[in-house]
């Protein structure tokens, strides 16, 4: 156990870390070179793309150190974005060690911070890494002082690196051995395996990625996943080299997968513990959590055939996926579709995606609600994840919105106007520090307010500098109201919405004049109105068009005007109608530009 | 593909027009997508009407002994042809069908080719009812819209007209580019002055396949083209003009009856290059069309085929193509007329025509049915409904 080590990276995106872990399985033989293709832990094409890992992976590695003794490094891969912190704080429970890699030119993240905290707590031993200091615009020392200043560690033995041209690579291996302690546990005590990651594999069924805190693990073994009391036969143990290779056993201290004949995912949960059914472990290993979706949004295919076709896409995405939630909705504008649940905006993004990419599917929609607690007049709680499914307001004594504390890290130049975004956003400011050039801003903030359209004003103010990071704090007591939008006096509910009633107005009005530009004229006035309950507070009028006549039926040829008409009626097909107006996709999808400009 | 043959029964055929095409122009007009070919040297005129007159006896089998109730002479330009030669072809004619003792036989004719003499000799020849090209008496519009007349020309065509015949129509057009209302008001004034029996304002639509559609002018936007349209039909209302379909106005009694036999689904026999036909049959309904090109079209005739396509109209197409026509008359159509015309029960539109009557685009009782006012803004709309929905080959 003296020559094991876990450990994991923390970077912000684009810092470096898939580049830096490609050159430790390369200098330790993981790979031949043929196999090497770049960035290897990011297995999935749109990872790649958008330079983010979604799903945790790793890689034992075999490390000749320069005092000539082998060691096992096991590298655990962690996502990188903000939707995932879960994933990443049980990650980081399967290590003792963790590497902070730092772009020496761009300096300390929102990002880094909050999972380097998260290491912290944990009471994992992090080593500063500054990379990319082959660049001209590198500045060690700034980076070093921002670690130090920003999260108060020392950082003046950080380690230079560039993972690109692999100078210093192997000095980060060295200092993994000699800085990060060897992992504790006993072999001999019951099983106690956490899970750190399962996906679904075709052929096997559910893998699972395990550190063994204690005891040993074997095919045959009857196991216990202990927080749903399931018990699967064990069929394979092993490790990834990032290849997979059966091994004879896992034992305490090591990280390797395990596969069970487990079908679905939820049966095998992230920071679940696995034990032994003869010998189990008395309680399960602390910080398990059932992660719950925290934004909701109605997908709904274009076409309504594709009804059927969206459902096996979201079942084969559901396969590999345990946080994406969907149930079967019907909306009176859209037709027959989806509510679906994200851990947040990215994973949407993702999800929607992957969807469009992956199986060719069209998609309208609708925008994203987060979850609000009801108190009902007569006492009992509910949750909505759907405006459209308010209680009458009535009936309702208190709605409670979901509030996140957020770290926002800013150049100085743009902290005015992202502390004017933040305020606009119902923030409410409750720290903010100078490191140098950088501002880290500390905002309660509504998290309905952040799924609209923070995360691009948030950009846009700062010209692509503001790095973010939030978590759930709690739900609190809020003046929101259901905006609906009426089209000729009737309520369509997928464009339904909550907003603040401060903001209410300002919305309504902004969204009907935008819905005002993308329904096309036709046959009569079409009224858009935005209500609150009964009370309009913005109308806009679509003028009647006043005729749509073909001038000539010439000639005794009706082919031609035919086909003018048959054109019209499949531009028609497009739109979806409610009542008798046609309204086109586009206006479904402009709520989620509320307030742009 | 061919459609299912529709399996309908006609009691009675419709009656029958005849129509015929002359395609040459003495420029093409740029917004024109008609079939219209730009005269190079001399029109071929002889040869085309030994043409149209073998066309028509290779048709004759198939309108045997019915009564032709009115002739079209349309294009093109078919007064370019001489009177002579329209003469030769109204007594070939009454030669090889039975001509009803009242029938109309209109000649289209464009402003610039107007001679008295000749037309004259039209009148002479047997033609009844003029139909000239005058599209807008406004210079800078004649202009812009290519053709080869001005005010001037356009007036001087009209009295020309006047004198030998007392049946006109004025054909125009609005929402011309940049055209102002008050023009357009000045236009319809001007025709109204010129006291024809018929008048025609189209609006001008950009059609693929022209000069227009490529390079579009600045047209009128859709409000102002609605408010030229009100303007002229006012105008034209408080003359006495009857607005009985989309684009047409006449005094009482003097609709076209050639059109209007189109607009109730009768039938037409269509001869000369590119003409479209329509001929009915007891167990069912045919269109039909000529080969286009001028010289082609020749050709053909002269081998003894100068139909290029015949389609069986089926089932539900019948009905669209009904009330594509029927549908533009202000008056709608009687019920028993769309069952002696197709063939079927008015229980087969029942669906489409529920909604359109749902959506106030149609009026009807037991025995008529007739678009509203909103209906005949929108008539595309009410047309919509009766689509079929399958796709078609």
């Amino acid at each position: 156990m003296q020559h094991i080590r876990n450990f994991s990276i923390i970077a912000h995106i684009d810092h470096g870390k898939s580049t830096l872990a490609d050159r430790f399985i390369q200098r330790c033989g993981g790979l031949s070179e043929r196999e090497m293709s770049e960035q290897v832990l990011d297995s999935m094409d749109l990872e790649r793309e958008r330079g983010i890992t979604i799903k945790a992976q790793t890689a034992a590695l075999q490390y000749t150190s320069r005092d000539g003794k082998t060691y096992n490094l096991n590298l655990i891969d962690t996502p990188g974005h903000v939707d995932f912190s879960y994933e990443v704080s049980r990650s980081l429970a399967a290590c003792e060690g963790a590497l902070l890699v730092v772009d020496a030119s761009q300096g300390v993240e929102a990002q880094t911070v909050a999972n380097c905290y998260t290491a912290i707590e944990q009471g994992v031993e992090v080593v500063p890494v500054l990379n990319k200091i082959d660049l001209p615009s590198a500045n060690p020392e700034r980076a070093i002082q921002e670690i130090e200043d920003v999260i108060g560690i020392k950082a003046s033995d950080a380690l230079l690196v560039s993972a690109k041209t692999g100078e210093g690579v192997e000095d980060v291996l060295e200092a993994v051995i000699r800085r990060m302690p060897p992992p504790k546990g006993d072999p001999d005590a019951p099983l106690k395996a956490l899970i750190i990651d399962s996906w679904f594999d075709n052929y096997v069924g559910v893998i699972m990625l395990v550190r063994l805190v204690d005891g040993i693990i074997r095919p045959k073994d009857k196991l216990l996943l202990m927080s749903t009391q399931a018990i699967h036969l064990c069929e394979q143990v092993g490790v990834f080299t990032p290849k997979s290779q059966a091994r004879e056993q896992l034992s305490a201290g090591e990280v390797g997968f395990v596969t069970a004949g487990v079908r679905e995912l939820q049966h095998a949960r992230v920071g679940d513990t696995i034990t032994l059914v003869n010998r189990p472990a008395t309680a399960p290993l602390p910080g398990f959590k059932e992660i719950k979706p925290q934004v909701f949004a109605g997908l709904y295919p274009v076409e309504a055939s594709q009804y059927e076709a969206l459902r096996d896409a979201l079942e084969k995405l559901k396969l590999n996926d345990a946080s994406l939630h969907y149930e079967p909705e019907t909306s009176q504008a859209l037709g027959f579709g989806f509510r679906c649940g994200f851990l947040g905006l990215l994973h949407m993004d993702i999800v929607q995606e992957r969807l469009e990419r992956e199986y060719d599917m069209a998609l309208v929609t609708t925008a994203p609600t987060v979850v609000y607690e009801i108190q009902l007049r007569d006492g009992t709680v509910t949750r909505i994840e759907n405006p459209a499914k308010m209680p009458d307001p009535s009936k309702i004594d208190e709605i409670r919105e979901p509030i996140i504390e957020t770290i926002i890290f800013v150049p100085q130049e743009y902290v005015g106007a992202i502390m004017t975004l933040c305020t606009q956003k119902r923030g409410v400011q409750k720290n903010m520090q100078y490191h140098g050039r950088q501002v880290m801003l500390t905002y309660e903030m509504p998290l309905n307010e952040v799924v609209m359209d923070f995360f691009d004003k948030l950009k846009s103010a700062s010209r692509g500098y503001a790095s973010l990071d939030y978590e759930f704090k709690e739900y609190r007591a809020a003046d929101v109201v259901k905006l609906d939008i009426l089209i000729n006096g009737e309520r369509v509910d997928a464009l339904s919405l909550m907003v603040h009633r401060e903001n209410a107005t300002y919305r309504g009005r902004d969204l009907v004049s935008r819905m005002r530009e993308l329904i096309p004229r036709q046959m009569f006035d079409v009224a858009v109105q935005a209500a609150i309950g009964s009370h309009v507070i913005a109308r806009e009028t679509v003028k009647a068009l006043r005729k749509n006549v073909l001038a000539k039926c010439y000639g005794g040829d009706v082919s031609r005007k035919r086909k003018l008409l048959e054109k019209q009626k499949a531009g028609k097909k497009r739109m979806k109608q409610v009542g008798t107006v046609e309204i086109p996709q586009e206006a479904f999808l402009a709520i989620l530009q509320v307030e742009s400009k | 593909m061919t459609p299912a043959p529709a399996g309908i029964r006609l009691g009675v055929l419709p009656p029958l027009a005849l129509y015929v095409h002359i395609p040459w122009c003495v420029r093409k007009c740029p917004y024109c997508d008609f079939n219209s070919h730009q005269v190079r040297g001399d029109v071929p005129e002889r040869a085309y009407v030994e043409a149209l007159v073998s066309d028509l006896e290779l048709a004759l089998p198939d309108v045997w002994g019915r009564r032709v109730t009115s002739i079209f002479f349309g294009g093109g330009t078919p007064s370019l042809f001489s009177a002579a030669a329209i003469e030769t072809l109204i007594s070939a004619f009454r030669a090889r069908l039975s001509l009803a003792a009242d029938c109309e036989i209109t000649l289209e004719a464009n402003p610039g080719t107007f001679e008295a003499e000749k037309f004259r000799g039209y009148r002479e020849a047997g033609v009844n009812r003029l139909s000239i090209g005058i599209q807008s008496f406004e210079p800078k519009h004649l202009k812009a819209l290519g053709r080869i007349h001005d005010d001037r020309e356009a007036r001087r065509a009209i009295e020309i007209a006047r004198d030998s015949f007392d049946n006109v129509n004025l054909d125009l057009m609005y929402a011309l580019p940049e055209q102002t209302l008050a023009e357009a008001r000045a236009d319809a004034e001007a025709a109204l002055a010129a006291g024809t029996a018929h008048l025609s304002f189209y609006h001008l639509t950009l059609e693929p396949n022209t000069l227009f559609y490529r390079h579009p002018p600045a047209l009128p936007d859709e409000d102002a083209a609605a408010a030229m349209q009100d303007a002229i039909g006012a105008a034209l209302a408080a003359r006495g003009y009857a607005h009985y379909e989309t684009s047409a106005w006449a005094k009482p009694g003097r609709e076209c009856r050639h059109n209007l036999n189109y607009w109730r689904f009768g039938d037409y026999l269509g001869i000369g290059a590119g003409a479209h036909g329509k001929l009915s049959f007891p167990d069912r309904v045919a269109r039909t069309a000529r080969w286009k090109q001028p010289r082609e079209y020749l050709q053909r005739v002269a081998e003894g085929r100068p139909v290029q396509e015949i389609r069986e109209v089926g089932r539900d197409d019948l009905v669209f193509e009904f009330m594509m026509n029927a549908l533009r008359l202000s008056d709608g159509f009687p019920v028993g007329s769309f069952v002696e015309r197709t063939g079927l029960q008015i229980a087969v539109a029942e669906k489409p025509l529920r909604e359109a009557e749902a959506r106030g685009l149609i009026a009807r009782d037991h025995e008529r049915i007739r678009p509203t006012d909103l209906g005949q803004r929108f008539l595309n709309d009410l047309l919509e409904l009766f689509l079929p929905d399958a796709k078609r080959a």
